[in-house]
């Protein structure tokens, strides 16, 4: 009898006043029934309206030109953006003369090595093949500029973002100053950062170092506190039972606990610096990056696709070797493992001195494979056949066609025909049905400030792009992730795949969609999609496969059949993790949808790198600041209230 | 309070290793109030968290550690017993009360003392180890004496020989991961005997472990001890453990030591239902000495003959004893036959019948000697 009452309360549809959803959202909507006729008495409804605008091109302009005039003369400038400037700027350059020293049969051969002693025989053999495949490409140089620029960004990185961590670690009230701020620039795409480092330090290798550390950095900071406040709690305390000093205790225990962190956070950064060297070419980075920037700008695949090649090996070998270094920490070091080192350092050395002698520092030039024309030819091969007039199928043109006018143009116009007090009010439901009273106001207040920027229309462009990728991108990840977790097969097909599409920058996208798609919105979207897909995948499948196995197994042996242990019990208990592949999925999207200014994306992304390229700093940074506001409204609308708890970051 | 401490009057000559006086820890919002404040500090755990938000963890506890002793507290889960363990060299903080080590105030220490303290007076075992896993075995065990100072050959020395006495010969290379269980919580004994502590504390040493590398690990300790003889504060909620280890048990519940004392007397008289509850099950033959059984000796001719037993041998070997020869057997003390056991006395202990008796009375020595295997 008890039961079947109990059973009988559930299936009943919760009432309003029981669920908390519902109940968040009827206060919501007597909120709205007071605010939204006052508000549209007051300015009108449509689109944001002109007497809530604030004008910052003005200001930002004057303080862009009063910096420029005063770069060379004002104390501040001179006795310390200067000097920044100029030590990152000698850092640079000294790294790379020394990379062209040592030759490319020397790099080769110290990175292999490296890799050998960290990593292993196979990864040792991947890098040098790496190493010369970037050479045969012809990319030697800008491999070697990029690599210089990296490696300068990368020690500034992890040294801020570990000395970040250590006081996060250790300092709960540090923590709590500094984890908000973590999180969230964690959310931003990283085209949001160029303009602020351009404004201060102009074009150049400086502010691209400075971009990238800024990009770089949190995920040190943020791992290096994790990792000193996961440290064992019993290990902590028999090392004080002992008797240790504080000091004793960071430097024997706490930083050597946080081992796996420290190595996993200086991939991430990496990584990060990576994506973000990469993309800084748009100011004055040099290197692969801008290659393919230039290559893109006349549209010249071939010559993007020799840049991008090397970018992605970079990418993989880099990823790899720093994550096999952290999958060996738990294990015993050879015996041997100095003599071993030692024995590198001389063979590496030895090639070094060899390259040296024979006179061959520089890669080739006969031995440079063009790979530029026969791409462009196949290109050009497939411009004609595949673009359009496919039978059946269509072209792939026709593809991004249609796709820009019944999908993306509706969707713009609609957002855009839009009264703005609507927007906000569905931001705000958005975010309450997701998350809390706290997440819906910051993303209503973002949202907002987009309208008080003056960029409504062009940040509701961009928002219809995310939101159409977005869908794309759920909609086809959800269902690989399903199959990936049902079947072990599927899963170890797509393991490798991802893995390598999770490692590379979000820059070399846009190579392959403009090679198929052509320039305008659609590719844009194409790619962002395609960088975001393998982590909601990977998320999906995980969350799918961690569902607990008793519950699974105690539906089949009531008699589920598997599409109802799917609906009913795997899918209601990994919602968590298909909320933050949702959240994640967006993010990324974000990034890749902006980045597709340069490719014909227009709207926000376009307001950057033209405000870039014409230095008119203004427009640009009141472009940065709109991104910023949407990755926050973005990242707060689909911000699950576990996450925090659920990733103890 | 509410301890039978019926022991204590006898080794008054030396100063305690540990002694611990009215120890309360409380956790919680203004904890310092709830020991000072009779009305609070009566109230049961759950009308006290209602009232305060605070919980006792200890309340009100205190015992002597005697020198060359193997104390063992003993409780369930949330008793208050490892909370109490910490105290005692202040890894937590007590809330009122005095400890002293060998006469000195622990709570009076300043935080260079109490490094001291902990470098190298009591060191701590732990229930999962707390080895460092980046460190060989070898080194684990010489942390403690690398945090002192010592120069690493000596401190390699040193701990190579405690690795040798603890049994991992051989394993001084490998990491705590490549351990097992057991392997483990030796190198965590040895990491705690490398300093030469002059207490060894365990808190649940081997309730991680195993039932059979349990039983190993226990006589592992008890050959350390039988050895060294060095003060031993065993925290276990394994009653058996406590039995076997232990030369005096305190038992906890709640916070507060509901009884102190030899196993003998807490099996053979419990102090309340409580006490008598938790030790139904022992099988009191193989606790309760012959000392519990014996009369006087009613004739020369009982007093002279029969076979000899030791007064502290337990009842067990005395029923074996009687059995085989068929008569009753005389107790033996240095030769003097100080009392006589027959069937129907053993019996009625098996049978629980001379709980009545207690051996308050029948005790004439402190049970001072360290609890040999039967």
């Amino acid at each position: 009898m008890a039961t079947l009452t109990a059973t009988a309360e559930k299936t009943s549809p919760p009432g309003i006043r029981t669920n908390p959803t519902a109940r968040k959202l009827a206060v919501l909507a007597l909120l709205a029934a007071v605010l939204v006729p006052l508000a549209v008495a007051r300015w009108a409804g449509g689109t944001w309206p002109e007497a809530l605008t604030v004008n910052v091109s003005e200001p930002l302009g004057e303080a862009s030109d009063w910096i420029i005039d005063n770069r060379d003369s004002h104390p501040l400038f001179l006795y310390f953006f200067g000097h920044v400037s100029n030590v990152v700027v000698i850092a640079v350059r000294a790294v790379y003369l020394a990379l062209l020293a040592v030759g490319w049969a020397g790099v080769t051969a110290v990175s292999a090595l490296i890799a050998w002693r960290v990593a292993g025989v196979r990864l040792a053999l991947g890098t040098a093949t790496a190493f010369l495949a970037c050479g045969l490409l012809g990319m030697w140089v800008p491999t070697m500029q990029t690599l210089a620029l990296m490696v300068v960004a990368v020690i500034v990185s992890v040294a801020v973002g570990a000395l970040l961590g250590l006081a996060a670690g250790l300092s709960v009230r540090m923590d709590r100053v500094l984890r908000p701020v973590l999180d969230t620039m964690q959310v931003l795409p990283a085209f949001a950062y160029l303009l602020p480092v351009v404004l201060v330090f102009g074009i150049g290798v400086p502010a691209a170092v400075l971009a990238t550390v800024v990009y770089a950095a949190p995920p040190m900071a943020r791992l290096t506190a994790l990792g000193l406040r996961g440290a064992d709690k019993e290990v902590l305390e028999a090392v004080e039972s002992l008797g240790t000093t504080a000091r004793q205790r960071l430097l024997t225990a706490r930083i050597p606990l946080a081992r796996k962190e420290l190595l996993l956070g200086l991939n991430q950064t990496i990584m990060m610096a990576l994506s973000m060297a990469v993309i800084a070419s748009v100011i004055g980075a040099g290197g692969l990056g801008d290659r393919v920037y230039q290559a893109l700008a006349s549209v010249d695949v071939g010559a993007a696709l020799a840049a991008g090649i090397p970018i992605v090996l970079l990418a993989v070998v880099l990823d790899r070797v720093t994550g096999a270094a952290g999958a060996r920490l738990g294990q015993a070091p050879a015996p041997n493992a100095r003599a071993l080192w030692a024995y590198a350092l001389v063979a590496a050395v030895a090639v070094a001195v060899a390259g040296r002698l024979a006179d061959r520092l520089e890669w080739p030039d006969g031995w440079v494979v063009g790979i530029a024309e026969p791409v462009n030819r196949a290109v050009d091969w497939m411009t004609d056949h595949l673009y359009s007039g496919v039978p059946v199928i269509g072209g792939t043109a026709d593809w991004a066609g249609h796709f820009t006018t019944w999908v993306l143009d509706p969707l713009r116009d609609g957002l855009q025909w839009l009264p703005w007090w609507a927007v906000l009010l569905i931001v705000a439901a958005l975010a309450l049905v997701i998350g809390t009273w706290r997440t819906a106001l910051t993303a209503v207040l973002a949202m907002a400030a987009i309208g008080v920027l003056g960029v409504w229309k062009p940040s509701l462009d961009t928002l219809s792009q995310v939101l159409a990728a977005v869908a794309v991108t759920l909609v086809i990840g959800f269902a690989t992730g399903i199959a990936a977790a049902r079947s072990d097969r599927v899963e170890r097909l797509l393991r490798p795949l991802l893995d390598v599409f999770q490692t590379m920058p979000q820059f070399v996208y846009l190579i392959p969609v403009v090679a198929l798609f052509g320039v305008g919105r659609a590719p844009a979207v194409a790619a962002a999609i395609v960088y975001a897909l393998p982590a909601v995948v990977r998320i999906t499948t995980q969350g799918l496969r961690q569902v607990d196995p008793a519950a699974l197994e105690s539906a089949r042996s009531l008699g589920a059949t598997s599409g109802q242990q799917l609906r009913q019990v795997q899918l209601p208990l990994a919602r968590p993790a298909l909320l933050l592949a949702l959240n994640q999925g967006v993010v990324l999207v974000l990034a890749v949808v902006i980045i597709g200014g340069l490719v014909g994306g227009g709207a926000l992304g376009y307001d950057v790198v033209f405000g870039l390229a014409q230095g008119d700093l203004a427009t640009g940074l009141v472009a940065g600041a709109a991104i910023v506001c949407l990755g926050l409204m973005l990242d707060r609308v689909t911000q699950p209230t576990e996450r925090r708890a659920k990733k103890g970051a | 309070m509410t301890t039978t401490d019926t022991t204590t009057g006898a080794t008054t000559g030396t100063t305690p290793v540990f002694s611990v006086d009215g120890l309360w820890k409380v956790f919680g919002p203004k904890a310092a109030r709830v020991p000072g404040d009779p009305d609070l500090a009566a109230l049961d755990p759950a009308e006290l968290r209602g009232r305060t938000g605070c919980t006792a963890a200890v309340r009100d506890v205190s015992f002597d550690v005697r020198k060359g002793e193997v104390f063992v507290v003993m409780g369930l889960s949330g008793s208050g017993k490892s909370t109490l363990v910490r105290c005692l060299t202040r890894l937590i903080e007590p809330t009122a009360g005095t400890i002293a080590i060998d006469g000195e105030d622990v709570r009076a220490m300043d935080k260079s003392r109490l490094r001291a303290l902990r470098r190298h007076r009591a060191a701590m075992v732990f229930q999962h180890f707390g080895l460092l896993p980046h460190r060989t075995v070898l080194d684990n065990v010489a942390y403690g004496l690398e945090i002192q100072g010592v120069g690493k050959a000596e401190r390699r020395e040193k701990a190579a020989a405690v690795v040798a006495k603890v049994g991992l010969e051989g394993m001084e290379q490998r990491r705590p991961a490549q351990l097992s269980g057991g392997q483990r919580q030796r190198v965590g004994l040895a990491r705690a005997l490398a300093v030469d502590p002059e207490v060894l504390l365990f808190d649940e040493p081997f309730s991680a472990l195993d039932p059979l590398i349990r039983r190993d690990m226990q006589e592992e300790v008890i050959r350390l001890h039988r050895e060294e003889g060095r003060t031993m504060v065993f925290i276990t909620h394994d009653l058996q453990e406590a039995l076997k280890l232990g030369d005096r048990i305190a038992l906890m519940r709640d916070g507060r030591v509901v009884q102190l004392g030899t196993p003998e007397e807490i099996v053979g008289s419990p102090a309340d239902d409580y006490v008598r509850e938790f030790v139904r099950d022992v099988p009191r033959e193989q606790v309760l000495t012959v000392r519990t059984a014996m009369r006087p000796a009613t004739s020369a001719d009982e007093a002279g003959t029969g076979p000899a037993v030791r007064p502290d041998a337990t009842v067990s070997e005395a029923i074996e004893a009687v059995s085989r020869a068929g008569t009753s057997a005389r107790v033996l003390d240095d030769g003097k036959c100080v009392g006589v056991v027959d069937a129907p006395a053993l019996l009625n202990v098996v049978a629980g019948d001379v709980a009545a008796g207690g051996p308050a009375d029948a005790a004439p020595a402190p049970a001072t000697t360290s609890e040999e295997p039967v």
